[in-house]
């Protein structure tokens, strides 16, 4: 065999690989077309996204926008690579939990000026740009928010009609929410286990901070950055694990561990559930027709008045490094605004673009619930939230749901831990994360 | 006249075809296992740049509670696994080491687990063990046994969830098995019969002494298998619960790609890569003492 022959051998294996590197660099063209990178985190809403941007490039010519879907769990790996290298997309998804971290290190265009002077204001629920404001921790608006996603009551129609109880309404305290979840709870086949719990919750950050904000409540001193639970905060946490323990009105964790979580509610087996808005989907698709529903607001606590609301919104941001901040904030208003369809954002999720929440779309006549008007209601509250950097991590969530605070919580209602020591060993788990993030 | 034939031979032939794979190994395997020892330093998160911080991420590892539990949970799962894998192993193989009707079905039958997706596994087994609804509550139920919490009581998920890994790999141990079976020769075992030995005299004395060569590999493979079970404690609990089943692997996982602490998970990681490293060595240093090659 001669060596041209063996270098020829060796480039056929080679070639494919080179070819892959070479296509790259070659969109390079000379035309005065703007080409903006959007990257979104929803691959369900792909086709919808790309009409969207459709609509956007024949009311903008000039502008093209390359969509680029990410799989929620890759997401924010991939984005932050990205972040590091200084190659954000000019445009992309938000989540509210990493407002502040991402701002703060600058990886935010800030739109401050564009906010004030080139947005119609009576469009928008502009308390969401303002929630938008507090979670960075700054002055500025670092993103645009496009949807609101809050937390309500979900209660089986059928359960209290049986039971006898009225529906809760906005005058609901906890006592009353009480009595129900005790009445509701039922062994129907009569074999000594219970079929239909009143109440369904765990350590969960919707199921628990919902109750805190109720009563007014809080679980981190803000100023100081630490897991500080208020008496309010302690009061919730109280009045919710006692319904597993005395009151017998709501399961242990362990009781409930085939169920997917969100699947208890609608499935029936228990009557009332609260966690976040866009639970209206999933019951849906779980219960059918089989179950009569309907939402309400949180029950208020004893130190609450019902003003306050744990939500958050979804958002859109924009790149500091991007070449194309007009383009790229043009592109951001029609995609949060004119260009956003109720197909587009998940029943139950409030969209920050008025006239689309104030149309008959948004209320979904016909659907379960038939009560989505509350919602816009809420949209409209103060709102709180349990962000802070490395909240995932303190938390318990996704996966690491089983640790953080959510395990002390999901410990007291095994009666694996007791009340007082779960709350030390909280204070302790919770601090170490908030020390490390805020020295 | 050998040395004529393969003159078109040449010393630095094979590294040109051992090229692409050798570029793909420096960059994908060992590029990594230097990269991350380096980041084991820092305190890097992807999206700042590193800081360097000494053995920062280390002292904090061996100073945690947490990290203890989760070395104690690594242990316990590796010791269930490796026993119960070159068990049932060896029981499925010896079962299926038979000339009997339809091995076939039950070999492809038993080697099926092994196949399936470790989420499918655990969904399954989450609903087989499932208080109140699971089959094998409701089975126990019915001979007057009061279920435990198989997966929500912290003293039981461990050992739970490591017996559904050995139930899922079990099948692929037994291959391994039946074939150091199938290749111990008939004449050995049929000249111990003929000299008086029972069935389980000729097992232990015959059988599992040549098979020896086999257990080690079995050992050898099992064991660093055993620590990679990720997938199945995502599926069932991840973690929990109170941080019962979280495993070194896990915890590595969290760190790295939920609290985006790449400095501390790699300090993790090399602390799992001693301690397979440790046991592996541990078995090559052993296997003289009772490993046969020779009949």
């Amino acid at each position: 065999m001669k060596i041209t022959a063996k270098i020829l051998i060796a480039l056929l294996i080679l070639l494919p690989a080179t070819a892959l590197f070479a296509n790259g660099s070659q969109d390079s063209g000379a035309s005065e077309e703007v080409v903006l990178q959007y990257w979104s985190w929803d691959p369900e809403l792909k086709s919808r996204n790309e009409t969207m941007i459709e609509k956007f490039e024949i009311a903008n010519p000039g502008i093209k926008v390359e969509l680029t879907t990410i799989e929620p769990k890759e997401y924010w790996t991939k984005i932050r690579i990205m972040a590091n290298q200084k190659k954000l997309p000019d445009v992309f998804n938000l989540s509210a939990g990493y407002l502040e971290e991402w701002s703060q290190n600058g990886l935010l265009f800030d739109l401050s000026s564009f906010i004030e002077s080139d947005l119609n204001k009576n469009d928008f629920y502009m308390n969401l740009f303002d929630a938008v404001k507090d979670l960075s921790g700054t002055d500025s608006y670092y993103a645009f928010p496009y949807a609101l996603v809050t937390t309500c009551l979900y209660y089986n129609k059928d359960a209290f009609d049986e039971a006898g109880i009225s529906y809760p309404d906005s005058n609901w305290t906890w006592d009353d929410f009480r009595d129900a979840a005790i009445k509701l709870t039922k062994d129907i086949d009569r074999d000594g286990s219970i079929d239909q719990w009143g109440y369904w919750f765990y350590g969960r950050y919707a199921h628990i901070e919902s109750w805190v904000y109720s009563n007014n409540g809080s679980l981190i001193n803000r100023d100081a950055m630490k897991y500080a639970p208020d008496s309010n905060a302690l009061e919730a946490i109280s009045f919710l694990t006692d319904l597993v323990l005395k009151d017998k009105a709501a399961p242990s964790k362990k009781e409930m561990s085939a169920f997917r979580q969100q699947d208890v509610f609608p499935q029936g087996a228990a009557a009332m559930f609260v966690d976040g808005s866009w639970n209206i989907d999933n019951n849906r698709s779980v219960a059918g027709d089989s179950i009569n529903w309907g939402i309400a607001e949180l029950p208020k606590g004893p130190n609450g008045d019902g003003s306050l609301t744990y939500g958050w919104p979804d958002s859109l941001a924009i790149s500091p490094n991007t070449q194309h901040a007009d383009a790229a904030w043009k592109f951001t208003r029609f995609a949060a605004g004119e260009g956003l369809s109720m197909d587009m954002v998940m029943a139950g999720k409030i969209p920050s673009y008025r006239p689309l929440t104030e149309s008959e779309a948004f209320l979904d006549k016909g659907q379960q619930p038939d009560n989505k008007e509350l919602l816009i209601a809420q949209a409209g509250e103060e709102m709180r939230t349990s962000f802070t950097l490395s909240w995932g991590e303190w938390r318990g969530y996704g996966a690491a749901e089983s640790l953080g605070f959510n395990g002390v919580i999901d410990g007291i209602i095994d009666s694996e831990l007791n009340y007082a020591e779960a709350l030390e060993l909280a204070e302790k788990n919770v601090n170490t994360v908030l020390d490390r993030n805020y020295k | 006249m050998k040395q004529k034939q393969l003159s078109w031979y040449k010393k630095q032939d094979p590294w040109i075809f051992l090229f692409p794979t050798i570029v793909g190994l420096v960059f994908f395997r060992v590029g990594p296992i230097i990269v991350s020892f380096l980041i084991s330093f820092t305190d890097w998160d992807i999206l700042r740049d590193a800081r360097f911080l000494g053995l920062e991420n280390y002292k904090e590892l061996f100073l945690s509670s947490a990290f203890y539990q989760v070395f104690r949970n690594t242990l316990t799962f590796s010791f269930i696994y490796v026993c119960g894998v070159t068990i049932f192993g060896l029981l499925l193989a010896l079962l299926l080491n038979q000339k009997l009707k339809g091995m076939k079905f039950f070999r492809s039958a038993f080697y099926t687990p092994v196949v399936t997706s470790a989420v499918a596994v655990g969904i399954i087994w989450s609903w087989i063990l499932s208080p109140k609804y699971g089959i094998l509550t409701i089975l126990l139920n019915k001979i007057g046994i009061v279920s435990p919490y198989w997966l929500g009581d912290p003293s039981l998920a461990l050992t739970t969830v490591a017996l559904i890994q050995v139930w899922k790999m079990s099948g692929y141990y037994m291959i391994i098995f039946l074939a150091g079976l199938q290749n111990i020769p008939e004449s050995l075992r049929e000249a111990a019969r003929i000299d008086g030995a029972g069935k389980l005299k000729t097992f232990f004395k015959i059988t599992l002494p040549l098979l020896t060569p086999t257990t080690f590999f079995v050992l050898s493979i099992s064991i660093i298998d055993s620590f990679k079970n990720f997938e199945l404690i995502y599926a069932i609990t991840r973690g929990g619960p109170q941080n019962s089943t979280n495993t070194l692997v896990y915890d590595v996982y969290l760190n790295a790609f939920v609290y985006y602490r790449m400095g501390y998970s790699s300090a993790l990681a090399y602390i799992l890569l001693a301690v397979v490293g440790l046991l592996t060595a541990f078995n090559f240093y052993g296997k003289k003492r009772w490993v046969q090659y020779q009949y």
